[in-house]
């Protein structure tokens, strides 16, 4: 990894806090937990700019248990050279068949983009979530970016003048029916979400009467019953198609969705403060872990340096979210902090700088 | 040690799908060690260039002029199915459930690609559905995203002249039509629904 030789760890059920000066590779220890899990990593699309510098490759082989099972699972990349994955000494080809379903969610200082980012940063947050909380979301989901950029690309043939406008409509059919699927899903899980996210906000002293929801890029989303969805975004694009022919993109469709974050009337989104945002960010996460861990075992939750952004009584609350639930890995560079967690019955894993 | 023809074999081999360098290599060796296996290859590559065209009305493979399904006149004419290669017509005749004839489209759309409809045979196609006594048009492009809007578009061109049917799923999303096993794909045949 970027900051690692060589590194063995082993975590314990429960929460965990990695205490370290910074620049000891803690974040790194997130990062290929991720690589193992996911196979590619949280911050780099790439995993070339992961390697340690002066080093020529990167190696992650993590242990992890699920099902009864205890499964060895090793990721290499090399720069310039296709990424290796083997699951049980089996290689394996694709990214679908290697990332583990729902087992996984990050909270990198960066995920504060999830309630604080542009409406894709918080789309993401939620496909993620239903992807691992629902079965054939991920395929609606890719298919409807599929039918998506074919739609695109024969906007811009039609711009250019070099096929007819006629051939878009099967794309459109596709993209309704997907899009629809998509849409209904978002719908179902912010509605689930909500009273969720509300709670665990107000736990971690971020006051009461939170919610989330999604806002539509076609305002009769809001309304209309699940069996018109399709109709409705049929209707839409057919009526967008001599604006969408002169942008040259799709205008309107679920990938133009975002997902309102407030509290009452406030838009935290754009209003809240950074602390307000944070809290947000964070109670969204343990919603989201709330939520998978009805159906599954409870997903593996990675916090960067989340405790010290934060102030004494709500650090204690979070501590407290984390301490039941399922495994949590911290990361911190203040013994105070530290402390605190081990209180709260964190296991307490020292990371020192590589020699 | 390769000689240059050797190269130049090892060289086109690698072009075929599925085989690397290595493998092509092997192959090559393979072919020089028994005097009759390259000659006869050559023979045979020779022959499918000089004899292989593609068949006037459905442009599968044919020599001669029609392919052997066109022209049996004991297929049945008011049946056609529409394919995206020639590749896809061996496992559906495999199945013995269909006994009309094919049409080849040569692909499916892809903006992405710049597959527009002018590039598949589709004029071809509705020709045929208004000319030969078409009862039924079977579309069995791939169930992908691309043989998905291919199915949709056609439909939408004959749906009112003749009756417009779409294999039935069961066919997993995302394979094709050539690779499906025999009683899958017999099962999406016989199942195959009004589009
Ligand atoms: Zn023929």
């Amino acid at each position: 990894m970027r900051c690692w030789r060589r590194a063995a760890l082993e975590f314990p059920d429960g929460l965990a806090v990695l205490i370290g000066p910074n620049g000891a590779g803690k974040t790194s220890v997130l990062e290929a937990i991720t690589l193992a899990c996911v196979g590619v990593s949280p911050r780099t699309a790439s995993g070339g700019d992961l390697v340690r510098a002066g080093a020529e490759a990167l190696w992650v082989g993590l242990d992890i248990g699920y099902g009864g099972q205890l499964e060895r699972r090793e990721i290499g990349y090399a720069p310039g050279r296709p990424r290796r994955l083997r699951r049980a000494g089996q290689t394996v080809r694709s990214l679908g068949e290697w990332r583990l379903p729902g087992a996984l969610l990050v909270f990198l200082p960066d995920e504060l983009r999830s309630v604080k980012g542009p409406p894709a940063a918080r789309r993401r947050s939620l496909d993620r979530l239903l992807e691992a909380a629902e079965d054939g979301y991920a395929a609606a989901l890719g298919g409807y970016q599929e039918a998506l950029a074919q739609r695109n690309a024969l906007l811009r043939r039609v711009r250019a003048g070099e096929t007819a406008s006629t051939g878009l409509a099967p794309w459109e059919a596709r993209l309704s029916e997907l899009g629809a699927r998509v849409a209904a899903s978002r719908r179902r899980a912010t509605a689930l979400l909500s009273p969720i996210f509300a709670r665990r906000l107000d736990e971690l002293g971020g006051g009461e009467g939170a919610a989330v929801a999604v806002e539509a890029s076609i305002p009769e989303f809001a309304t209309v019953a699940d069996d018109r969805l399709e109709s409705t975004l049929a209707r839409a694009l057919h009526a967008r198609r001599e604006r969408d022919i002169a942008a040259a993109q799709t205008t309107v469709g679920p990938h133009r969705d975002d997902l309102w974050v407030g509290r009452g009337q406030r838009d935290l989104r754009r209003l809240g403060s950074q602390g307000e945002q944070r809290l947000a960010a964070l109670a969204l996460l343990l919603a989201g872990r709330d939520m998978l861990s009805t159906t599954a075992p409870a997903p593996v939750m990675l916090m960067d340096d989340v405790l010290s952004e934060l102030d004494p009584p709500r650090r204690a609350a979070l501590l407290r979210a984390l301490a039941t639930g399922g495994q949590a890995l911290l990361t911190t560079a203040d013994p105070l902090a530290a402390a605190e967690a081990e209180h709260c019955g964190a296991t307490r894993i020292p990371v020192q700088a590589a020699a | 040690m390769l000689t240059p023809s050797i190269e130049r074999l090892v060289t086109e081999l690698a072009r075929l799908p599925g085989i690397g360098p290595r493998s092509a290599q092997r192959l090559a060796f393979h072919l020089m060690r028994d005097a009759e296996r390259a000659p006869a290859l050559a023979a045979a590559l020779a022959a499918v260039s000089e004899r292989v065209s593609l068949c006037p009305e459905c442009f599968a493979f044919a020599e001669d002029g029609r392919c052997p399904i066109c022209s049996d006149p004991r297929r049945d004419a008011t049946l056609l199915c529409a394919v995206e290669e020639p590749s896809a017509i061996l496992p559906i005749e495999a199945t013995n459930e269909f006994r009309g004839r094919y049409h080849v489209l040569g692909g499916a759309l892809s903006p992405i690609d710049g597959i527009d409809p002018e590039d598949l045979r589709i004029a071809e196609l509705l020709g045929r559905v208004e000319g030969d006594g078409v009862a039924e048009l079977v579309i069995a492009t791939n169930p992908t995203m691309s043989g998905e809007a291919t199915a949709l578009y056609l439909a939408d061109l004959v749906r009112g002249r003749v009756r417009v049917t779409r294999l039935a799923s069961g066919l997993p999303v995302g394979a094709d039509v050539e690779h499906a096993d025999e009683l899958t794909l017999a099962r999406a045949l016989l199942g195959r629904r009004e589009l």
